[in-house]
C-alpha cells in the first residue's frame, strides 16, 4: 500500500520535472526566436536605410524657371529667379534638413510660381551644419548655380534629400534633372571648391540672427513657417509684390 | 493592467520607431547631436534603433514573451534616460530625438525635463510587464 503510494508520488515528481524541463526548453526556443526576430528586423532596417542612402538620385520634373550662369560671391546668397523681380525671398535651408524637405515640398511648388511670374526671385543660403552630406550638397549647389542648372539642382536636392550626397551622386544628379555635368562643374563638386564661400554663408546666416532652418523672409520680413498654408504664401507673395 | 501597459509600450515603441525610419539623416544627426558615439556607429545606431523599437513594440502588441521584451525595452530607456541626462549635464542643447527629428536646437528650447518625466513613465511601465508579464489578448500563456 505504502510502495504504490511512494511510486505514485515518485512517478508524479518525474513527470513534474519532465514538464518543467519542456516549459524552460520551450521558453529557451520563444527567447531564441524572439532574438533572431529582432535581429533580423534590425539587420533589414539598416540596409534598407543603407540603401535608400547610397541609390541613385532620382529624376525630378524640371524646372521651367530658366537660369543664367551666376556667379558666386562670398557672403552673398544663391539668388535664383529675376534679379529685378520686386519681391525678394530669402531662404536660409540645410539640404539635409528634414524640415526643409517638407517645405519645399508644401511650399515649393508656389515659390517656383512666383519666380516663373517674374514676382519674386529667391536668395538662398544653402547652410551646412547638419552634416557632411549637407556640406558636399551645398558646395555643389553652388557649382550648378555657376554652371547654370542651379534651379533645377535645388528641386532635385530637395527630392532626394536621404541620400547622402557623396560625389557621385552629386555628379549624377546633374544628368538627372537635365543639367550637364561638365568636367568644370565635376571638379567643382569633388575638389570642394566653394568650402570658404559655405563658411561665408553660415557666418551671414549667424550674423543675419538665424538660428534654425527652414528661415523665410520676404522682402525681408520673417515669416512665421510653423503657421503657413500655401494660400497664406501665396497671398502673402502678392501683397509683397503690389506694394 | 498588465494588458494596458503592453499596449501603451507597444504603441509608443512602434509609432517612436517608425517616426525615425522614415526619415534616417535625421535620426543619424539626432544619435550624432548627443555626442556620445564616433560618426560610423552614430550611422548604424541611426539606421538600426528606429527598427529595433519598432520589433520590440510589435512584440509587445502581440504579447510574444512579454517579460524579456519588457526588460530590453526597459534596458533601451535607460540607456535613452542616461543619454538624455548626460546631455543635460554637459549643457548640450539637443532634441532627444525621441519621435523623429532632434539634431541640436536654440540653447532655450530644450525640453529635457519632460523628456526625462516621459522616458521614466515609460520606464516603470516597462518594469510593471518584467514584473506582471501575463495579460490578455496576448499569444504568451495565459494565466492559470
Amino acid at each position: 500500500m505504502s510502495n504504490s503510494k511512494n511510486i505514485n508520488a515518485r512517478e508524479r515528481a518525474r513527470l513534474a520535472a519532465e514538464q518543467a524541463a519542456a516549459r524552460k526548453r520551450d521558453r529557451r526556443i520563444l527567447i531564441a526566436v524572439v532574438a533572431g526576430f529582432v535581429l533580423v528586423v534590425v539587420a533589414a532596417g539598416i540596409g534598407f536605410q543603407a540603401w535608400r542612402t547610397y541609390r541613385s538620385p532620382s529624376a525630378v520634373p524640371s524646372s521651367p524657371v530658366s537660369a543664367s550662369p551666376v556667379a558666386i560671391a562670398t557672403g552673398h546668397p544663391i539668388t535664383l529667379g529675376a534679379s529685378q523681380a520686386p519681391t525678394t525671398i530669402t531662404l536660409y535651408e540645410d539640404f539635409h534638413c528634414p524640415h526643409c524637405a517638407d517645405f519645399e515640398e508644401q511650399f515649393g511648388p508656389i515659390i517656383i510660381q512666383a519666380q516663373e511670374s517674374g514676382a519674386a526671385r529667391v536668395e538662398l543660403y544653402p547652410m551646412s551644419f547638419i552634416d557632411e552630406g549637407s556640406a558636399a550638397a551645398a558646395n555643389a549647389m553652388a557649382c550648378a548655380t555657376e554652371a547654370g542648372f542651379g534651379q533645377a539642382y535645388y528641386r532635385g536636392l530637395f527630392a532626394n534629400h536621404t541620400l547622402q550626397w557623396n560625389d557621385p551622386q552629386l555628379i549624377e544628379l546633374a544628368s538627372k534633372i537635365g543639367g550637364s555635368p561638365s568636367e568644370a562643374f565635376q571638379t567643382c563638386v569633388t575638389s570642394k571648391a566653394h568650402a570658404d564661400w559655405l563658411s561665408s554663408i553660415d557666418a551671414a546666416a549667424e550674423k543675419n540672427g538665424v538660428a534654425q532652418t527652414p528661415t523665410m523672409l520676404i522682402n525681408g520680413k520673417s515669416v512665421d513657417i510653423a503657421n503657413l498654408t500655401p494660400d497664406g504664401l501665396e497671398s502673402m507673395i502678392t501683397n509683397a509684390t503690389q506694394r | 493592467m498588465s494588458t494596458g501597459a503592453r499596449l501603451v509600450l507597444g504603441g509608443v515603441f512602434v509609432v517612436a520607431g517608425v517616426l525615425k525610419a522614415v526619415d534616417p539623416q535625421s535620426s543619424v544627426a539626432a544619435v550624432g547631436a548627443y555626442q556620445l558615439l564616433p560618426a560610423s556607429l552614430a550611422t548604424i545606431v541611426g539606421w538600426g534603433l528606429p527598427f529595433a523599437e519598432i520589433a520590440l513594440g510589435l512584440l509587445l502588441l502581440a504579447g510574444i514573451a512579454t517579460r524579456a521584451v519588457a526588460a530590453v525595452a526597459g534596458l533601451l530607456l535607460v540607456i535613452f534616460i542616461a543619454g538624455v541626462v548626460s546631455a543635460a549635464a554637459r549643457g548640450l542643447s539637443i532634441d532627444c530625438g525621441c519621435f523623429g527629428g532632434g539634431g541640436q536646437v536654440n540653447p532655450g528650447e530644450t525640453a529635457y525635463g519632460t523628456e526625462l518625466v516621459r522616458d521614466v513613465g515609460l520606464l516603470l511601465v516597462a518594469a510593471w510587464l518584467v514584473w506582471k508579464p501575463q495579460s490578455r489578448f496576448a499569444l504568451d500563456r495565459s494565466p492559470r
